[in-house]
């Protein structure tokens, strides 16, 4: 009897949710390589607690977050190490256990001269291992490819991966991702390597802020609806409870 | 309501971000200033349902699981070490290093400082001396009188000395590299130390081994550019808008909520 407030509240939990994945999205526009996420939804059908009627209740669950891959903007930055991915795929690192994989390529190196990442994991060459840049040699230049030459010398090749499925990426903080599926990633040829550019992250404030009114004006005519429903019973238990 | 504190985390960021990019422009006319740019890393996730769990006994699998991030966080000050553009000053003691190097610097703790800001000058005892005082390594001492000051490239320090015709040889100025320069530690007044991150300094003579030249005459303006830090500041302006706006929409919620028992 009670349904309209129960499908109501599962509406505000699902926009309470999604309110907190807009508001990740927000604190991490300035976040490089990070990419926008959205809250997917679905109904659920059930059939109320003694109906004779095959009528059935929607209500609403959240089932799923979906991440959008797009490119994100490559911004001039003219660092040596800045390095921004044009294509599909994914900077492999090396993290204790299973490689991580991620778009952010704000790179340095560390005190033994291994290209790390702005925590400071070794960036793996095309082959798995650390590459190396002599201090003594001309400054680095980075190839389209990948390839990181020294002069005429190249000290290695900086590896990119793509993944068939994308959904099998796991969100990991700092910019990583691991996967989390048994298919291996494969090496990404298409993808190019801009050298002092960075992918700013993908999200569309504009998109974010509306998202952000819409959810908040969905949670208050759910209230109201919930409210409504409310008084419904109020009303019913006033007059049929009346004695004379 | 994890909103809330993620908006938080973001708002935090921008203003670490704002600080950053005022010491910027701050700086903007500092001799061997480096800007620094502050790097952004998303925090950990909470996973609500794994991806790639099973759903069912017979083997589905979730496609795209549940994660909600929780906010922001600052990952590291990173410092920009790109060559500045050279300003001409006609002071002889003036030296800027094009490439890659530092100047070793004595502290009076007897410590050995780094620095790019190579407005030299000699003290009371003629030592040749940053504009702080503190004499440069290895020591050269310009005696009375002498003229005609040269710095060469490989930093050969020459000048002709009274009762002399022809220059004399004063010493050699050497530059320090780093494996990873951006690791180095500020410690104010344009100078910086070694740190773990560094590597140890490894010294030759300027042109040697990677390292740059010496430049008479000159000094080495900052590297920061007025356009792109004011451009920087909109948008980390825009960027903390955007966070409080977050904040007032999950207060209106909750708001509502409360709202409705009444």
């Amino acid at each position: 009897m009670d349904n309209a407030l129960f499908v109501g509240l599962s509406k505000q939990i699902t926009l309470r949710k999604e309110l907190d994945v807009v508001a990740n999205n927000i604190a991490n526009a300035d976040t490089a390589g990070f990419k926008v996420e959205s809250l997917m939804t679905a109904n659920d059908p059930q059939t109320p607690w003694g109906a004779t009627h095959s009528r059935q209740i929607q209500f609403v669950v959240d089932n799923g977050l979906a991440r959008d891959f797009a490119q994100g903007a490559l911004r001039q930055t003219g660092g040596t190490f800045d390095l921004g991915l044009r294509g599909d795929g994914f900077f492999q690192v090396q993290t204790s256990g299973a490689p991580s994989y991620t778009r952010d390529g704000r790179f340095g190196i560390d005190a033994q001269g291994q290209l790390v990442t702005a925590q400071g994991d070794p960036v793996l060459s095309d082959g798995g291992s650390p590459i190396v840049i002599d201090p003594t040699k001309p400054a680095p230049v980075i190839g389209e490819d990948g390839t990181v030459a020294q002069g005429l010398q190249v000290v290695g090749k900086i590896g990119v991966v793509r993944f068939a499925s994308l959904s099998a990426l796991q969100k990991q903080g700092g910019g990583y991702y691991q996967n989390v599926s048994n298919i291996g990633p494969q090496p990404a040829t298409d993808t190019k390597i801009q050298q002092g550019m960075i992918e700013d992250s993908n999200v569309n404030p504009i998109t974010q802020i509306t998202r952000l009114i819409e959810v908040s004006r969905a949670y208050q005519q759910v209230a109201n609806l919930m409210d409504t429903s409310g008084s419904v019973y109020d009303e019913a238990i006033q007059r049929l409870g009346k004695v004379n | 309501m994890r909103a809330l504190s993620t908006a938080a985390t973001g708002m935090a960021a921008q203003e670490l971000n704002v600080e950053v990019i005022s010491n910027n422009i701050a700086n903007m006319n500092t001799v061997g200033f480096k800007r620094q740019r502050a790097e952004f890393q998303d925090l950990l996730y909470q996973d609500q349902e794994q991806v790639g769990s099973q759903s069912d006994s017979t083997g589905t699998v979730v496609p795209t699981g549940l994660q909600v991030g929780s906010g922001v966080k600052a990952g590291s000050i990173y410092r920009i070490t790109q060559q500045g553009s050279m300003t001409q000053t006609s002071n002889p003691l003036d030296v800027a290093i094009q490439g890659a190097g530092y100047l070793q610097v004595q502290l009076p703790s007897g410590e050995t400082a780094y620095t790019r800001a190579g407005n030299l000058s000699v003290n009371n005892s003629g030592v040749l001396v940053t504009d702080q005082g503190y004499p440069i390594l290895p020591q050269i001492t310009i005696p009375t009188g002498a003229t005609n000051i040269t710095i060469s490239q490989s930093g050969l320090v020459s000048a002709t000395v009274p009762g002399s015709s022809t220059p004399s040889n004063l010493g050699q100025l050497q530059l320090a590299s780093f494996i990873n320069e951006a690791g180095l530690e500020g410690l104010g007044d344009n100078l910086w130390q070694v740190s773990g991150a560094s590597g140890a300094a490894v010294v030759a003579q300027p042109g040697q081994n990677g390292l740059g030249t010496l430049l008479q005459g000159y000094t080495e303006a900052s590297n920061v550019d007025a356009v792109s830090e004011v451009t920087a500041l909109i948008s980390a302006q825009r960027a903390y808008e955007m966070n409080s706006k977050v904040i007032t929409t999950a207060d209106q919620m909750l708001a509502t909520s409360v709202q409705e028992k009444s």
